[in-house]
């Protein structure tokens, strides 16, 4: 053994009495562990959450996932690469087209493909759909755990217009597959009719949705109850890697969009708020979704003429690519290989993924009943987050 | 020497009970389909469903053992719920009123305290398996804490209810004692005499914050949101419920609907001087004021989100330094 090994060996060592001490030294202050879940009705999804509280007041928070685990990476190892797109829409309800989207881009990226304009547009005006729908999803779910019955379903009655225009748009309400390797499919073609439809849903969800944001921050009691609780700072945000609104609403301006070739014709504001707690994080949705209609109008407007798909590429071999994008929850990251037309090496990585440590941070100091509201103003989606990590035994 | 009911007293007190036991079935269903489905733009459940449908179908349901250390009391809980609130609705009835210290509010505080501390005993004896009993391996890698005293949700359940006996139901209790202090007499028969001669006690100045007082008690005792500490569904779901199943839960669903439509009674018998009895056309006012106070709760439920400590804790004591105001008010007025 020698000298390198000895000392690392004494820094464990002495690790592991540090995390002894601490453990002793929480277990003095920790009154009780309160676990919820792995089925509970204030979550969306199933995972497991562990309040350690002194006289309902967290003390701290352990947030564990695994219980959807799928394996997708694991799954698109060797499969086509048309085929693994069309499974990492699967991974998630909300964002599906988010996946297909940043899993198509990857494989362009590897095969060196550029699509045609429209179909950029297209992707875009589906993308911004999605983020209004998982914005509005998020003040639903964000009411309802608040216990704010009314206000919840007038979200929905809102996100309604927009999930009716991405059935038009996609056929399906949920798994839209409008990207495909080169473009977006052609039954995503908007005519002249859908178009309409889809300016006329913009002013209605716009009208809705003003009115709302009225409603919502004039009504002192929804204001009191959720100013100030899970605050999160932007020096904790980005030391825990946070991204997306939640990131945005500690005061952090980092919004991939503007980096993205693929917003490059857009003109659109980032916003981006102070305080970081569940009256900002709810507050930055409401405001991000004025600047995804303006989007959308922008795309329909400047819509190009031209083919939605170029079929006249060739399969090849290609190293590792890697590809981000902002989703409507933060960064999502996926990178594969390609060969003999299969994917190698996949790596899927959502936004949730890097939040989970926000939302366990933000419970702390709260009311126990907060805890849920604290975990749901980082717009979680653990679901995707278990379906596409690969989990390895240790 | 025990006074005996006549046979027209027994009938009135029997048709009113009965009455009275089928109104409050409708009134979850009131609650959910015309003042919140209406507020929230949806349809809401039929009128029958919460309260009559609801209970009927678990009637018929398997029976599963709950999870509970004391199983027998556990389910005797509901029962004893609905006894306390029937006796309640029984002793605000006139033709009761010959049995001087039952009809009395210090009766009914005694008894409304029975219910409290059945929510207690519920919270303490549910042990269900969404919380601790859930197997599931929390010594995973990376674990923060290991052998922390764990805690069944409903444990947190029964320490708010304890909290709501020790200061959570003073608004309701001193709301009743306002009466009280104007009258002079804790014994029904003589509140209701003196509203017979003089009006009733709501229109004067402490009948006015008294009332509004006793609202914010009922919605407090019925834990109606945003007072619903005790069945918070952002942390312990159904709290005290939880474990009822089949009869159980029917009981448990009657329960609140009578109980209900039995605080809205006594709230017309002791501020307005209309009593619950079946012979007299005040009976009239005396429901249509127990179903005022559901669909009043029914809107502000439906417009507020669950308080916390930060906003439950100064409610009350507001709401419980209107009631003493209203208290002196009636005594010095």
């Amino acid at each position: 053994m020698n000298e390198d090994e000895i000392s690392n060996g004494k820094n464990i060592h002495n690790e592991d009495n540090v995390r002894n001490e601490e453990i002793t030294h929480n277990e003095n202050i920790i009154e009780t562990e309160v676990a919820l879940g792995t089925v509970h009705p204030a979550a969306l999804e199933p995972y497991r959450l562990r309040l350690f509280v002194e006289d309902e007041i967290v003390k701290d928070a352990e947030i564990t996932i695994g219980v959807n685990h799928r394996g997708v990476e694991r799954i698109m190892e060797g499969l086509p690469v048309e085929k693994a797109n069309a499974l990492t829409e699967k991974i998630c309800g909300i964002c599906s087209n988010a996946h297909i989207w940043n899993s198509c881009l990857t494989a362009e990226k590897a095969l060196g493909i550029d699509i045609p304009e429209r179909a950029n547009y297209i992707r875009i005006i589906m993308e911004e759909l999605e983020r209004l729908h998982s914005h509005f999803l998020y003040l639903g779910h964000g009411c309802e755990v608040l216990a704010h019955e009314t206000f919840s379903m007038r979200a929905f009655s809102i996100r309604e217009t927009v999930m009716e225009l991405l059935r038009m748009i996609g056929g399906n309400r949920v798994q839209y597959g409008a990207s495909i390797i080169g473009g977006v499919r052609p039954r995503c073609e908007l005519d002249s009719n859908r178009i309409i439809k889809i300016l006329e849903g913009m002013d209605i969800v716009e009208k809705k949705l003003n009115d709302f944001a009225d409603r919502f921050v004039s009504d002192p009691i929804v204001m009191n109850r959720i100013t100030g609780v899970g605050k999160i700072s932007s020096k904790d945000a980005l030391k825990l890697e946070v991204t997306g609104p939640t990131l945005r609403a500690t005061g952090v301006k980092k919004d991939l969009r503007f980096k993205m070739k693929e917003y490059e014709p857009f003109d659109f504001n980032m916003i981006t708020l102070s305080d970081g707690d569940v009256k900002d994080n709810i507050l930055m949705r409401v405001l991000e979704i004025p600047e995804a209609i303006s989007i959308i109008r922008q795309a329909v407007k400047n819509l190009p003429n031209g083919p939605i798909v170029d079929r006249s590429w060739e399969m090849i071999d290609s190293p590792t690519v890697h590809n981000y994008i902002e989703v409507p929850r933060g960064t999502l990251y996926h990178s594969y290989a390609l060969e003999d037309g299969r994917v190698r090496g996949s790596v899927i990585r959502t936004p949730s993924m890097s939040n989970i440590g926000a939302m366990q941070l933000a419970c702390i100091g709260n009311h126990l009943t907060d805890a849920q509201l604290c975990i749901v103003q980082c717009d979680p989606c653990f679901t995707c987050t278990d379906r596409a990590i690969e989990i390895i035994k240790l | 020497m025990i006074t005996i009911l006549s046979f027209k007293s027994i009938l009135a007190i029997l048709a009113t009970l009965i009455i009275a036991f089928i109104i409050s079935i409708f009134i979850p269903g009131i609650e959910r389909k015309y003042i919140h489905g209406r507020i929230q733009q949806r349809i809401g459940p039929p009128l029958f469903s919460p309260g009559l449908m609801a209970p009927i179908k678990f009637f018929f349901k398997e029976n599963l053992k709950p999870n509970s250390p004391l199983p027998k009391l556990y389910k005797s809980l509901p029962v004893i719920s609905f006894i306390v609130i029937f006796l309640i609705l029984l002793f605000i009835i006139p033709q009761f009123y010959i049995y001087g210290s039952l009809a009395s509010v210090i009766a009914i505080v005694g008894l409304l305290k029975v219910e409290e501390i059945a929510y207690v005993l519920m919270g303490s004896l549910s042990k269900s398996v969404m919380s601790t009993g859930m197997s599931f391996p929390d010594k995973i890698k990376g674990a923060k804490h290991l052998n922390v005293k764990s805690s069944f949700i409903e444990d947190i359940s029964s320490s708010r209810a304890l909290r709501l006996i020790i200061f959570g139901s003073f608004p309701l209790y001193l709301a009743l004692f306002v009466p009280v202090s104007t009258v002079g007499s804790v014994y029904l028969s003589d509140i209701l005499s003196y509203q017979i001669s003089h009006g009733p006690i709501l229109f004067s100045v402490s009948g006015i914050i008294g009332a509004i007082v006793f609202f914010i008690g009922y919605m407090i005792l019925l834990n109606e949101y945003p007072f619903a500490i005790l069945k918070t569904k952002a942390d312990v779901i159904e709290g005290p419920y939880m474990e009822y199943s089949s009869k159980y839960r029917a009981i448990n669903y009657i329960n609140r609907g009578f109980l209900i439509f039995v605080l809205g009674s006594l709230f017309s018998l002791m501020f307005l001087g209309y009593p619950s009895n079946i012979f007299s056309w005040k009976f009239i006012i005396n429901v249509l004021v127990a179903l005022i106070f559901p669909v009043l709760m029914a809107i502000l439920s439906a417009f507020s989100p669950i308080f916390t400590n930060k906003q439950f804790y100064p409610v009350i004591l507001v709401s419980s330094i209107f009631g003493v105001l209203a208290i002196l008010l009636g005594l010095l007025i």
